[in-house]
């Protein structure tokens, strides 16, 4: 079960700074042009898709992604999740599976049958995560070919 | 599943938008020439009208709060369906309207993505007016306005800047930082009303402010983002642009946009009608409070820019002391930063309409003396401009007691003729402004 002190809005400008503080507590790296460029191509595709998790009126989470067709030989509309971010001050709330669940019901209201997300091997906590909210291994596998 | 349909207007309505378009937005075969350019992997733009399946079908606010909600205009009260009616012609002339400024100086701008991005609000922007129209088009409106649907968008697309219903319509803009700056401020106006109007009694009306409001969602990071990337210049000394250039367009632009809800007395007629949830002043309010988050937010990004040594948490507290102490703190003079204006800052409309109030909030009783501070703290080109010599000519006429600020207000932007540019207009009409009833029985005029 989510907090119910939680609360889900869709993405906007107005929540850039928000993000910008969240990946900075968790990776450490201020990187605001990167994500004003993330942000908005979010908003100018697909704004109610991506969703931000509030608790006191405070962003604490956020959760970026699209729907897409016609990529890696899909061409059913799939929904990803692209990028997920908690504050650290408020892990273990519930705050991810609140972004995920409404993530997913907008989703599922806009007729997509499958979400995809892709997910380091080095980085188990979010693996653990994406199966806790129902997602499973799939047959499309990432591949790299390095050039340097 | 949420289900949205498309249609196109009857080929001569559409024409005349096409005609429109020609003149007022050349660019836009260029934008669809490099649309991929600019925006890879996002789906075409297409002229046409949106309709959202799947919403509400009673009414959600107001006396008829229940039921069914209206698919012809003829079947509301005569009243209800006037207001209606100013409604969508408003919208839609704020649409055509902020097309023709944005036009005026998108050359001008330093930065081809920012051009880019503004350039597709633009075409955005004739959708939402497209969308307008195709309400016009499709119902019969003469029983109520005593125009045909014809007429009334021959009036629309006949308007240029200084003849459109709301005010912030008929300001010329002078450089690029009022694309920018208008995108911010003004958009979210629009966000505001267009969120409003999604409950509207006139199912229409409702259907269509979905996918607009998905489209302003982008116009908002058009004028935000770039924002937040001239502040960042503007504490590296940047010569192109400095804060104090972004203020004075912030006072500017928030005096217009706070009139853009309406007299702060009024908007209880909307929302017994239905067609809105929010009085004027509580809409009002809460985009003060969005406006103060957006100002916020760039001062913030301004001093991790010129304290790059400060954290996120450690740049909230040196922000809160500079905006409480006024001093300055880490060699950082609290005047460096945005602020917005007092909110009855440069009013002409509304309860603070014609008063002598300066960008900080302290009254002026000379009239002279606080011309001198509103040239003072208002963008330099804006000086020359029509729209203030009417300011000035209206708040003299005030202060001298030849006018009430009330009758000032009807003078704000003048009535005049305006010509037809459009291939379907044969006639010259007069633009008079809405007619806003107040709570005590007594009327103004007012956006």
């Amino acid at each position: 079960m989510s907090d119910p002190t939680i609360q889900i809005r869709s993405l906007s400008e107005l929540h850039l700074d928000d993000i910008v503080r969240i990946v900075e507590k968790t990776r450490h790296s201020y990187q605001p042009d990167l994500w004003e460029d993330r942000v908005t191509y979010y908003l100018r595709r697909d704004p109610e898709s991506s969703v931000v998790a509030e608790v006191d009126g405070r962003v604490v989470g956020f959760m970026l992604g699209d729907v897409r067709a016609g990529e890696f030989g899909i061409e059913e509309p799939s929904g990803w999740i692209e990028v997920i971010g908690v504050d650290p001050g408020f892990a273990g709330r519930g705050v991810g599976r609140a972004l995920a669940d409404a993530m997913l019901a907008r989703y599922r209201e806009r007729g997509v049958r499958q979400v995809r997300t892709m997910v380091d091997a080095g980085m188990p906590e979010v693996e653990r995560f994406f199966k806790q909210v129902g997602f499973e291994p799939d047959s499309l596998r990432p591949f790299v070919r390095r050039l340097d | 599943m949420a289900r949205v349909t498309t249609s196109e207007l009857p080929k001569r309505f559409h024409d005349a938008v096409l005609k429109w378009r020609e003149t007022f937005l050349p660019d836009y075969d260029f934008l669809l020439e490099n649309w991929e350019r600019y925006f890879p992997r996002d789906p075409k733009f297409r002229l046409c009208a949106y309709r959202e399946g799947g919403m509400p079908c009673t009414i959600e606010c107001g006396d008829e709060l229940g039921r069914d909600k209206y698919q012809r205009a003829c079947e509301m009260r005569p009243e209800a369906a006037q207001h209606l009616a100013g409604a969508i012609r408003a919208q839609a002339s704020t649409e055509f309207g902020s097309i023709q400024q944005h036009q005026l100086t998108l050359a001008r701008a330093q930065d081809e993505e920012e051009q880019a991005m503004v350039l597709r609000m633009m075409a955005e922007e004739l959708r939402h007016g497209y969308q307008m129209l195709s309400l016009l088009e499709a119902d019969d409106w003469k029983p109520i306005t005593g125009q045909s649907s014809e007429q009334m968008v021959e009036e629309i697309l006949s308007m240029k800047t200084g003849s459109h219903v709301l005010g912030a319509f008929n300001v010329d803009f002078e450089s690029f930082v009022d694309n920018i700056v208008f995108c911010a401020l003004i958009d979210r106006v629009g966000k505001y009303q267009l969120a409003m109007q999604k409950v509207s009694a006139y199912a229409p009306m409702a259907e269509s402010m979905p996918q607009m409001l998905r489209e302003e969602a982008f116009h908002l990071a058009t004028g935000v983002v770039p924002l937040r990337r001239w502040v960042v210049k503007a504490a590296a000394g940047s010569p192109m642009i400095t804060m104090e250039v972004i203020q004075k367009h912030l006072n500017k632009w928030v005096p217009r946009a706070l009139e853009m809800f309406g007299d702060e007395r009024g908007g209880g007629t909307n929302v017994k009608f239905g067609l809105k949830p929010m009085k004027n002043s509580e809409a009002q309010d809460q985009y003060w409070r969005e406006i103060g988050k957006v100002v916020r937010d760039l001062n913030l990004r301004y001093l991790r820019a010129r304290l790059p040594q400060l954290d996120a948490g450690q740049a909230e507290l040196t922000l809160d002391r500079l905006e409480s102490e006024r001093g300055v703190v880490e060699g950082v003079d609290a005047r460096d930063l945005l602020r917005l204006p007092h909110r009855d800052y440069f009013r002409r409309r509304g309860v603070p309409a014609f008063r002598m109030v300066g960008e900080d909030g302290g009254a002026w009783t000379d009239v002279e003396g606080y011309l001198g501070h509103l040239v003072k703290t208002l963008p330099d080109g804006y000086r020359a401009t029509r729209d203030f010599q009417d300011y000035v000519t209206n708040l003299r006429a005030v202060a001298r007691g030849e006018k009430t600020p009330e009758e000032a207000q009807k003078f704000m932007p003048q009535l005049r003729r305006v010509g037809g540019v459009c291939p379907c207009s044969r006639a010259v009409r007069w633009v008079a402004d809405e007619h806003v009833e107040l709570p005590d029985g007594g009327a103004v005029h007012g956006g």
